[in-house]
């Protein structure tokens, strides 16, 4: 956890020194009598660099913690997999329209990140798709991107 | 208009059907997400934000956002006392004696306590609320440009500092929520900021989009990680309504956690957490058996229940009065009201009386339904407690997906959420609290409006913000907040070092 944190507060720092230039060079900070659009942005950077560098600090007089008894195993590559299906989502909803997507998204996420059986699959798709269609499109009067073929 | 007739004009609206509807709704929803573990009442507001457009009126839509709120911290002490696990974070401190009770076979009235606890600090923060936000707001009006720079900077410090994780991180996040605020067109000089050229970046970030993200698919992520599983301790709930002696034991702790839980609330920060740990540590002080703490103490549900309770219904007073948000829920609902074209403030008050009214009208009677709610429907709710995170996630996602398409109908802000979702989960990961990233993004215009227009009104006299007697004095809090948490910090270090040198 250290080393990624190390490595989030340089990013923290070098992006607070970029803020600065982007606040003082493009957006132009003013004067006191009459601040820019540069003030606060440049203000927010100055922050961001010394907090980065306070945090890389702490982290250097920081013990590494100790754990005692059962540490949860946690599996990262699941929420990155769901990410994926979700921008592939968004992508298929415009290019297919609701349903399709829905139903295949659905179909993705219970077979690749819940690892379920078809026929719960099916039955999870085809509700969740249809209810949320029913919500969406009578109860709330939403408009969502129609399908395909319907176009 | 007086408090009385104010508030018999606020029964009215709120005794109207549909307002007596969504109420209930939110009643429900928000217990309904305070039993299920991993949702919090901040994601679910943020995830019901498009429902606004929808619900159309603004006193209807606030109405049920609060009834998720407050409802969301009845239905969280659910599975601290069965699960051993807090349905949303107010609730951790109830898991300590609570589910020692459920062990010990007493869930019944661990659960009967914490319902009639809530329901009783509820009621006491909203009367507190009926008399202390109307003077307060009319105090407020007062307030110029320099006061609202103070308040709003101090308040963001508060958060940070009062939100018990790192503060450096807490400030880098705050830090990065007013520069998220700050994409888009600068409303004074008319210059775009952190566009890169992108024409849907040039708005600015809708709330909604950051809201759901963060706090909605940001969470989702980050349980899918989870391998955790959790277990029932009970299937028998048992007699909820708690002996005399249940009575006798908690009525002190439950008086107790309504005014400690009224007044934390209203501070910057200061909120549901916080609260309830302080009523803890209380009870357990000033107990005649402290020893029994941790064993399954009456005391240790029923402080710490009414405590969080009456901070939820008491955090509105800043919002309703000053337009702050003090935590993640409130400047949801901040949000919600600024999609209703309401700005929260001191004119509140003046200006919309009947939301101001109906909304507080609305949380009598929304704590009585969560009574009804809470204590006969209790087993219903543990039934709840066994749908798969499997098909809830999907469904989650389905709807903030649909969701968020519907405020602008554009894909756009599908990929901006699936940004800030993969920020919150990015923040999770590295242990940053989150909170303080909504309330800087919808402060974040307000800074920097109040800090410009400060600066303009002085000819640049940094001064202003001193001399005034109000501004004056908020800054004096904000340094003395400063010098107070760099000194304990240091000595805390210089503690650390003794201690391994010894």
């Amino acid at each position: 956890m250290k080393k990624s944190e190390r490595i989030v507060a340089i990013i923290t720092s070098l992006g607070g020194v970029w803020i600065m230039y982007y606040g003082w060079h493009t957006l132009k900070l003013g004067s006191i009598h009459i601040p820019d659009a540069g003030l606060l942005p440049f203000l927010c950077g100055v922050g961001l660099a010394v907090l980065g560098v306070v945090w890389m600090l702490i982290l250097q007089w920081a013990k590494e913690p100790t754990h005692e008894g059962p540490v949860e195993k946690r599996l990262w590559h699941r929420p990155l997999l769901s990410l994926v299906l979700m921008v592939l989502y968004g992508w298929a909803m415009e290019s297919v329209g609701y349903i399709t997507s829905t139903l295949i998204f659905v179909i993705a996420w219970q077979k690749i990140i819940e690892r379920e059986k078809w026929l719960k699959t099916m039955i999870i798709a085809l509700i969740g798709t249809f209810a949320m269609y029913a919500l969406f499109v009578y109860l709330l009067k939403v408009p969502i991107p129609p399908e395909f073929f319907a176009r | 208009m007086d408090i009385f007739a104010g508030l018999i004009n606020g029964f009215s609206i709120a005794l109207m059907g549909t307002n007596i509807l969504f109420c209930f709704l939110g009643a429900l929803i928000g217990t309904a997400i305070g039993v299920l573990p991993g949702l919090g009442p901040a994601a679910t507001i943020a995830l019901l934000l498009p429902l606004t457009y929808v619900i159309g009126s603004p006193v209807t839509a606030i109405i049920m956002m609060a009834g998720i709120y407050y409802g969301a911290m009845y239905g969280g002490s659910t599975t601290s006392i069965l699960l051993n696990l807090p349905g949303e974070a107010a609730s951790v401190v109830t898991c300590i004696d609570g589910y020692q009770m459920a062990k010990k076979g007493r869930a019944g009235a661990a659960l009967g306590i914490a319902a009639i606890g809530s329901f009783i600090a509820g009621t006491v923060a909203v009367i507190g609320l009926t008399f202390f936000a109307p003077p307060l707001a009319e105090f407020a009006l007062d307030f110029g440009p320099p006061e609202y720079f103070a308040l709003t900077t101090l308040g963001l410090l508060l958060a940070v500092t009062l939100s018990g994780g790192s503060i450096t991180k807490g400030l880098i996040i705050l830090i990065v929520g007013l520069l998220l605020a700050m994409v888009g067109l600068d409303p004074i000089s008319g210059k775009i900021r952190f566009t890169f050229g992108s024409i849907g970046l040039q708005g600015g970030f809708d709330f909604v989009t950051l809201a759901m993200g963060v706090f909605g698919l940001g969470e989702i992520l980050y349980n899918l990680e989870s391998t955790m599983k959790t277990e029932l301790v009970t299937r028998k709930i048992g007699k909820i309504f708690p002996t005399l002696k249940d009575w006798a034991d908690s009525k002190w702790a439950i008086l107790r956690g309504s005014v400690i839980g009224f007044f934390i609330g209203i501070i910057p920060g200061g909120g549901s957490v916080i609260s309830s740990l302080a009523s803890y540590a209380i009870e357990k002080k000033y107990s005649k058996h402290p020893e029994e703490f941790g064993q399954g103490a009456i005391q240790g549900v029923a402080g710490p229940e009414s405590a969080n309770n009456a901070a939820s219904s008491s955090s509105f007073i800043p919002l309703l009065t000053l337009g702050i948000p003090g935590n993640a829920a409130i400047a949801m609902i901040f949000a919600a009201l600024m999609i209703q074209g309401i700005t929260p403030g001191p004119f509140l008050v003046a200006e919309h009386p009947d939301l101001f009214w109906g909304v507080i009208a609305s949380m009598y009677i929304g704590n009585a339904m969560l009574l009804v709610l809470n204590l006969p429907m209790v087993g219903l709710w543990v039934q709840m407690l066994r749908v798969p995170y499997g098909i809830l996630a999907p469904v989650i996602v389905l709807f903030t997906t649909v969701g968020v398409y519907s405020v602008q109908n554009q894909v756009f802000d599908i990929y901006s959420m699936l940004f800030f979702a993969a920020l919150g989960y990015g923040m999770r990961k590295l242990k940053f609290d989150p909170a303080p990233l909504p309330l800087a993004f919808v402060l974040g215009p307000m800074v920097e409006r109040s800090l410009r227009q400060s600066l303009l009104i002085s000819g640049g006299d940094l001064t202003i913000f001193v001399t005034r007697p109000i501004s004056g004095t908020l800054i004096a809090i904000f340094v003395l907040l400063i010098v107070g948490q760099t000194t304990f910090f240091i000595k805390r270090k210089m503690r650390g070092k003794k201690t391994t040198a010894t």
